[in-house]
C-alpha cells in the first residue's frame, strides 16, 4: 500500500482508503518545562484514523515529553489537546502506547494478559472463557492464525514479535483508536519487522485507526508511514507532511542541530600517531587498526555497539568481538580486570549503571580514581582534587557533599565523566555521554573528550547523535540494523546521508 | 564559580561549590536525633522511677546492649551493601552452645573462644558464598542458615542447657582490661569506633556504601563488589559469635534460646539507627545508638512495671516513629 498524497490541505489518502480521515487527537500550542528547562515550546501535533504518523526528532527534542502529555502521564503546561472519538459517548481511552519494553505480565497466559484490563473491578469474577473470547477477539483483528497459537501460552514463552502482537491486541481490545509505538522494531529481526508491518498496514487500512510510530529508522519510515511530524528543541519544525515531500536529506536537515561551525574543529591531526595500534576484531571478518589517540565512532542499531563495548569493558557478553594489542588480550572478563589495564567506562544508563545514588558527589566523583590507584585512606587533598574537577566541568553543584541527586540530569552526566577526566587511561568506552545534555554543556564534554584522545587514550564511543559522530569522530564505524558490522565511514562519504545509508537509521 | 546558563533569564543566581564538610552535627544529624530520643526517653522513665536514672542502671542497660550493639554492627554492614542476615540470633545461640560444650569437654579459654568465633566464620562464609557465588537471595540464603544453624544449637547438646565455669581466658571473663571500664563496653566503643572510621575515611568503606547504593554501577567501576558483599557476611557472621561469647561468658550458662529474639532486635537496631533496608544508607554509630534505643526501651518498661508483653509494641512504635522522620526529614533521597 503506497501512501498517495492529495494536494488540498496537505491530507494524505491511502489507495481504497476505507474510511474517512477524521481527526483523532489535535494538539496545538502545547508547552511543558521541567524548571528552567522549556522541554516544549509550543508543538503542533495531529493524529488521523487511517494514518500511519512518523514522529521523528533527536534526542532531548522532545519527542518523550509529547508522547507522555497525549497519553495523560503528564500534565501540561499551556496548550489545548482536543479528542475526538469515531464512538461517540465512549469514555474508553482512545489512545494506547506500546512501548519498546513490552508490559506484559509473564507468567499470565496471553489470555490474561489482554482479558484482564476488561475486569470491571478487582472484586469480579474472572472467567477464564470470557477472556479467553476477548483475547481471541482482539488477536483476530491481527492475525488469526498466530492467535490460536499463542493465546493459552505465558506471556514468558513469546517471541518478542508476539509480545507486541499481544500488546497490540490488548490495546485494540480497549477499543483504542490511537495506536501509539516508541521504536517498536529496535529489537525485532528484518523478518519480524516485516510481520509487524503488513499488520500495522492491515490495522490501518481495515480497521480505520490512527498510529503513531516513533524511530530513527529511515528505511522503516520510508516504507511505513504516510505522514511525518519533526520536533526540534520543543518546536515542531515539519508539521504532518508527506513523506513522501521530503527527502532523507531534509528530514535529516531539520532533525539536526543548525550548529555545523564545529566540524573539523575537533579532529585531530591525523598525522599524529603515537605508541602502537590496537586491533579491535569481530564477527565477519570485521577487523579495525585503532592508533592511540583516535576517537572512533559506533554508529547503527545498539545491538551492533553493545556486542563490540561490553567486551571491551567486561561488562557482560558480546558479539564475538575482542580485542588484540599492547597490553590488550582478548576480551575482559570483569569490569575490574579491564579497569586494571586502563578502560574506562561511561555507561549510558546514568542512573542504574553510572551514579552512585547514596554517595556524595566527593565520592561519586572520585570513584575511578580511587579504585585505579589503589587508593586506601580518604585523604583531606582529595576535596580539592574533587573540587578542581568540578569547576573544570562547571558543573554546577552546591556543595560536594550533596547526594547526586540534587543535581540536574545535565550535571549528573557531567559528574560521570569528571570520574574519568585526568586518569591515565588507554581506552575510554563512552555509550551516549551527552544523553539529555544541553547543547552548551554538550560541547563542554565533547571538549573533554578530545582532551582525553590528545592525551594518548582510544575513545570508542557510541552515540545514535549521528550529526555528533560525525562533528568529533576521527573514524565512524557503522553496523546494520540487525548488528552486523557494516565497516568504517568512508572519507569522501564522512556526511548524514552516507552515515544513513551505510546504517540504514536516520539519526 | 559563577554559573552561567543559556540565553533569555538575566536574574542569575551565583552559585559557589563548597567542599566545606558538613559539620559533625549535620553530617550525623540522624544519630544526634537518636541520641537525643534515647536522652528524652530515659528522662520520661526516670519522672516516674527515679532509679532509671542512677548509675547502677545505666550499668545495666550497657550490660543488657553490648551483644545487640556488637551483632547489630554487623547486620548494618550487610544491609549497607543492600543484603540481609536473619542468621545472626541463631550463629549467637550456637556459638554459646560450642563454647559451653567444649569447655565441658576439657578445652581452655582461648580454644573453646576460638571454636565458638568458628561458628561464626563458617556460617558467615557460607552465607557470603552462596549470596554471592551463587547468587541467591539474601533473604533466602540466611533464612536457610538461620534455621539450620537455630536447629543445630539444639543438637549440640541435645536441648540441655550447659553452664561453664569461670574461664581463665580474658575475652570470656568478664572482667576489665581498662580499669573501671567494663570489657562489653570497652569492645563496643572500639567496635563502633574502627567501623565507624573505615567506613568513613577509608575507601574500602566507602565501596561499601557504593555497593548498597548500585551494585551494578559499582561493579563498572571496578569495585569489587562480590567480595565486599562477602566480607560484609563474614564480618557479621564473625560479631554474631563475637556477641554470643560475650554473653556466656557473663551469663556463665549457654542456652539453645538464647538469640532466639535478638536477629529482629538487630534488624530494628540498624533501622532505627537510620540504615535503608535497600542498601547505600547509615552509619555504624547509628546502629549502635538504634540497639542502645531498643534496650532503653526494654528497660523502661520493665522499670515502669508495665507488663513486659508490651515490649514488642513500644518497640514497633519507635520504629515506626524513626523511619516515619527519616521519610520526611530527607526530601533529597530518591
Amino acid at each position: 500500500m503506497e501512501p498517495v498524497q492529495s494536494l488540498g490541505g496537505g491530507t494524505v489518502a491511502a489507495a481504497g482508503q476505507a474510511f474517512t480521515r477524521e481527526s483523532l487527537i489535535e494538539a496545538s500550542n502545547v508547552e511543558k518545562s521541567y524548571g528552567a528547562t522549556r522541554v516544549l515550546r509550543g508543538v503542533d501535533f495531529q493524529v488521523r484514523s487511517g494514518e500511519i504518523h512518523a514522529l521523528l526528532g533527536g534526542n532531548g527534542a522532545g519527542k518523550s515529553t509529547l508522547v507522555r502529555i497525549v497519553t495523560g502521564l503528564t500534565p501540561r503546561d499551556a496548550g489545548e489537546i482536543r479528542f475526538s472519538s469515531a464512538k461517540t459517548n465512549s469514555i474508553h481511552p482512545i489512545i494506547a502506547v506500546v512501548h519498546q519494553e513490552l508490559a506484559l505480565l509473564p507468567e499470565l497466559s496471553v489470555a490474561e494478559n489482554i482479558g484482564i484490563v476488561h475486569a470491571r473491578s478487582g472484586f469480579s469474577r474472572s472467567s477464564h472463557r470470557r477472556m479467553r473470547d476477548v483475547a481471541l477477539n482482539a488477536l483476530d483483528l491481527i492475525d488469526p492464525a498466530i492467535g490460536r497459537e499463542i493465546v493459552d501460552l505465558p506471556a514468558r514463552k513469546l517471541s518478542l514479535h508476539e509480545g507486541q502482537i499481544v500488546e497490540i491486541a490488548r490495546a485494540l481490545s480497549t477499543g483504542a483508536e490511537v495506536l501509539l509505538l516508541d521504536e517498536p522494531t529496535a529489537n525485532l529481526t528484518a523478518g519480524e519487522t516485516a510481520k509487524l508491518f503488513s499488520v500495522l498496514k492491515r490495522l490501518v487500512h481495515d480497521e480505520g485507526i490512527g498510529i503513531v510510530f516513533v524511530s530513527h529508522r529511515m528505511k522503516e519510515i520510508r516504507e511505513l508511514c504516510h505522514v511525518c511530524t519533526i520536533l526540534r528543541d520543543g518546536i515542531t519544525v515539519v508539521n504532518a507532511t508527506p513523506v513522501a515531500l521530503l527527502s532523507d536529506a531534509e528530514i535529516v536537515q531539520q532533525m539536526g542541530q543548525p550548529a555545523h561551525d564545529v566540524a573539523g574543529r575537533l579532529k585531530s591531526k591525523k598525522e599524529v600517531r603515537q605508541g602502537s595500534p590496537v586491533e579491535f576484531l569481530g564477527p565477519d571478518d570485521a577487523r579495525m587498526e585503532i592508533w592511540p589517540g583516535t576517537i572512533l565512532g559506533l554508529a547503527g542499531a545498539p545491538a551492533g555497539p553493545t556486542g563490540l563495548i561490553n567486551p571491551l569493558v567486561g561488562a557482560g557478553r558480546g558479539a564475538g568481538w575482542h580485542v588484540s594489542g599492547e597490553g590488550f588480550k582478548g576480551s575482559f572478563s570483569s569490569p575490574s580486570q579491564a579497569a586494571r589495564a586502563g578502560v574506562g567506562f561511561i555507561s549510558g544508563d546514568r542512573t542504574m549503571k553510572g551514579i552512585l545514588s547514596q554517595l556524595p558527589i566527593v565520592d561519586n566523583v572520585l570513584a575511578a580514581r580511587r579504585v585505579r590507584e589503589g587508593r586506601q585512606i580518604v585523604g583531606a587533598a582529595e576535596r580539592q582534587e574533587c573540587l578542581d574537577l568540578v569547576s573544570a566541568l562547571k558543573l554546577k553543584a552546591v556543595s560536594i557533599w550533596d547526594l547526586p541527586a540534587s543535581l540536574s540530569g545535565g550535571n549528573q552526566q557531567k559528574l560521570i565523566v569528571a570520574r574519568w577526566l585526568g586518569l591515565p587511561l588507554r581506552l575510554v568506552v563512552l555509550e551516549e555521554p551527552t544523553r539529555g545534555v544541553d547543547i552548551g554543556t554538550k560541547h563542554d564534554i565533547y571538549a573533554l573528550i578530545r582532551h582525553m584522545a590528545d592525551a594518548g587514550a582510544i575513545i570508542v564511543w557510541w552515540s545514535t547523535e549521528n550529526i555528533e559522530l560525525l562533528e568529533l569522530c576521527d573514524a565512524i564505524f557503522a553496523f546494520d540494523t540487525d548488528g552486523r558490522p557494516k565497516g568504517f565511514l568512508s572519507e569522501e562519504r564522512f556526511t548524514e546521508d552516507g552515515l544513513a545509508e551505510l546504517t540504514g537509521m536516520a539519526a | 564559580m559563577t554559573d552561567v546558563t543559556n540565553g533569555n533569564a538575566a536574574a542569575k543566581k551565583i552559585r559557589t561549590t563548597t567542599t566545606r564538610a558538613p559539620g559533625l552535627l549535620l553530617s550525623y544529624r540522624t544519630e544526634a536525633a537518636i541520641a537525643a530520643a534515647i536522652v528524652a526517653l530515659m528522662l520520661a522513665v526516670g519522672m516516674f522511677v527515679p532509679a532509671a536514672l542512677s548509675m547502677g542502671n545505666m550499668q545495666n542497660i550497657i550490660q543488657a546492649a553490648a551483644p545487640l550493639i556488637i551483632m547489630s554492627l554487623g547486620v548494618f554492614l550487610v544491609v549497607l551493601t543492600g543484603g540481609i542476615d536473619l542468621s545472626v540470633g541463631s550463629v549467637f545461640s550456637l556459638t554459646g552452645m560450642v563454647t559451653a560444650l567444649a569447655m565441658a569437654n576439657g578445652a581452655d579459654g582461648v580454644t573453646a573462644s576460638i571454636a565458638g568465633l568458628a561458628v561464626g566464620l563458617v556460617f558467615g562464609s557460607l552465607n557470603g558464598f552462596l549470596v554471592t557465588v551463587v547468587r541467591l537471595a539474601p533473604f533466602v540464603v540466611t533464612l536457610i542458615t538461620y534455621a539450620v544453624a537455630g536447629s543445630l544449637a539444639f543438637i549440640v547438646t541435645n536441648g540441655r542447657s550447659m553452664p561453664i565455669g569461670a574461664p581463665d581466658f580474658w575475652l570470656l571473663n568478664s572482667g576489665e582490661l581498662i580499669p573501671s571500664v567494663p570489657n562489653h563496653l570497652l569492645f563496643c566503643i572500639i567496635l563502633m569506633v574502627v567501623l565507624e572510621y573505615v567506613l568513613r575515611k577509608v575507601v574500602l568503606g566507602r565501596w561499601f556504601y557504593a555497593v548498597g547504593s548500585s551494585a551494578v554501577a559499582a561493579r563498572l567501576l571496578g569495585i569489587p563488589v562480590l567480595r565486599i558483599k562477602l566480607a560484609a557476611y563474614v564480618i557479621s557472621g564473625l560479631l554474631a559469635s563475637f556477641a554470643g561469647l560475650l554473653t556466656v561468658s557473663y551469663i556463665l550458662n549457654a542456652e539453645a534460646t538464647a538469640g532466639s529474639s535478638l536477629m529482629l532486635q538487630a534488624i530494628a537496631a540498624v533501622v532505627i539507627g537510620g540504615a535503608s533496608l535497600f542498601g547505600g544508607t547509615g552509619s555504624a554509630i547509628g546502629a549502635v545508638l538504634g540497639a542502645l534505643m531498643i534496650t532503653c526501651i526494654q528497660n523502661g518498661v520493665n522499670l515502669i512495671g508495665v507488663n513486659s508483653f508490651w515490649q514488642g509494641s513500644v518497640t514497633g512504635a519507635a520504629i515506626l516513629l524513626a523511619v516515619l522522620i527519616d521519610r520526611f526529614s530527607n526530601k533529597n533521597r530518591l
